[in-house]
């Protein structure tokens, strides 16, 4: 059985908006746990270890989209390959100051993607999602 | 400075006047003979010839006929055509189908000839230097846009940060700690937001084609309202959307314009007011899809109706950044859109708006 315990996954490469959305979901008491991945293919990492530890598995995963080397897309590609026992029950939203059309498009667009929410983070919208 | 060679195909039936020709201008320029139209076709594919120069009586192809022939294959060359005799009807054919440059009469006077070249040559010159510099241009503008583009992208980054850090301020009770420090910093950096903002519709209005998607505008304009009215709640809409058939458009010019309007709607209300109100209605036909965006907010002044769609006009009182209705007007011009405007100070203000329907 899963556990109770709510676990957000936060994948940006900014370090300080790390830390303001990561403080911001703590005073909003949105999730118990947070895991920070500071690029995608971190957080790909994290995933594959804890595959099988239920535990250790996000329920949600906020997903930035302009990072080097890996961008949100391109996680997200790498994501769908993941088993659907963890995709089915984690949802992802990503987390932008994007104002790109396209962007916004591609985004709702995606089927792993539930909702394109615009930095900086509200935890009103955030919740809204949960 | 060496003047540039100049590479001229002459073509004729006659022998006698191709060597001729050659005689007399062999010293200035490269020439290249040929005694039929197919002959000298074969030369134009393989030299990369600024002036022909051709006979109009030929047998099996005329003069025109030829240059008609090469209008898509080799439109860049020059043309003159050389006729014996006055044919008007030949003419008049060269000129409106031929694409010729000078017409000149056999038999020919060196000299006038000689300029006639020579002012092809610079012709077909001011062509293609015409013809980089526009490439050059696009590019350079490109380049720029490009660029504007991403360091918006570069500079709203941190300035995000800074506004979510205001927020986690607020939600630990600090925003008060300091004086007044906090609440100006959030309205600077609030400002700074809105003009880059406003800088990235502008840039991209300019650049982007126009797409035709589908509009549905009950969708549209809720999502609108709830990303405009978030800071405001105090204000009612009334919303009457009659869409029946089916809307093509620019998306996103239209959601540019469409949101500017209605958060002008929101931003420009009477302090005193305590019943604020915003009325949206859209018809959508085959043809157009028409708008109507009413507030009954601070209005405009008549005398500066004209002004408002300017860029950087801003009226004294109020605190715009002039750029939202100017985008709005550059906008629906990249579209074939229309927009009035009425208004007074008493009961507020109406846009009116029509798009085509791109269907």
């Amino acid at each position: 059985m899963q556990s109770d315990i709510k676990k957000v996954m936060l994948i940006d490469d900014n370090e300080i908006d790390l830390k303001i959305n990561s403080k911001l979901i703590s005073l909003s008491n949105l999730f118990q746990e947070i895991i920070i991945c500071q690029s995608g293919e971190e957080a790909l990492d994290y995933l594959s270890r804890h595959m099988n530890d239920d535990d250790k598995l996000p329920n949600f995963i906020l997903l930035d989209i302009q990072m080097p080397e890996m961008d949100g897309f391109e996680f997200l590609e790498e994501y769908k390959k993941f088993s659907t026992t963890l995709t089915d029950k984690c949802p992802v939203a990503m987390l932008s100051s994007t104002l790109d059309f396209g962007d916004t498009q591609r985004a709702e667009a995606n089927p792993y993607v539930i909702k394109l929410l615009k930095k900086p983070l509200s935890p009103k919208e955030l919740a809204k999602l949960l | 400075m060496k003047t540039p060679t100049v590479r001229v195909l002459y073509i004729d039936d006659e022998e006698n006047n191709l060597q001729a020709f050659k005689a007399s201008f062999r010293r200035q320029y490269e020439i290249y003979t040929a005694i039929s139209a197919a002959e000298g076709l074969k030369i134009l594919q393989s030299v990369n010839v600024q002036v022909i120069i051709a006979d109009q009586k030929m047998p099996n192809t005329t003069g025109v006929e030829f240059f008609k022939s090469i209008t898509e294959t080799f439109p860049d060359p020059m043309r003159i055509l050389l006729t014996g005799y006055t044919d008007i009807e030949a003419l008049a054919d060269a000129i409106n189908h031929g694409d010729i440059y000078r017409y000149i009469t056999k038999p020919w006077n060196d000299l006038e000839l000689h300029n006639s070249i020579k002012n092809a040559y610079d012709a077909y010159k001011a062509k293609i230097d015409l013809r980089n510099k526009i490439a050059e241009l696009e590019k350079t503008n490109d380049e720029l846009n490009r660029f504007i583009y991403s360091i918006s992208h570069e500079l709203r980054a941190p300035l995000v940060s800074v506004i979510g850090i205001v927020g986690l301020v607020k939600m630990e009770g600090l925003y008060n700690s300091s004086g007044e420090y906090w609440s100006l910093i959030e309205t600077c950096s609030n400002k700074l937001d809105y003009y880059i903002q406003k800088t990235l519709q502008y840039y991209k209005n300019n650049k982007t084609v126009a797409d035709k998607s589908p509009v549905d505008f009950n969708k549209l304009i809720s999502e609108l309202i709830e990303v405009y009215s978030y800071t405001d709640k105090d204000t009612r809409f009334t919303i009457n959307i009659d869409q029946e058939v089916e809307f093509k458009g620019d998306l996103f010019r239209i959601e540019v314009i469409l949101g500017n309007l209605i958060s002008n709607a929101i931003k420009y209300q009477k302090v005193t007011e305590l019943n604020k109100k915003v009325n949206i209605d859209v018809e959508v036909s085959k043809e157009f899809a028409q708008i109507s965006i009413s507030d009954n907010g601070m209005g405009i002044l008549n005398e500066h109706l004209e002004k408002i769609f300017t860029q950087f006009f801003k009226s004294k009182v109020h605190h715009g950044s002039g750029l939202g209705l100017f985008i709005v007007k550059e906008a629906l011009n990249k579209i074939e859109g229309r927009i009035s405007v009425s208004s007074d100070v008493d009961h507020g203000t109406t846009f009116k708006i029509t798009i085509p329907n791109a269907k």
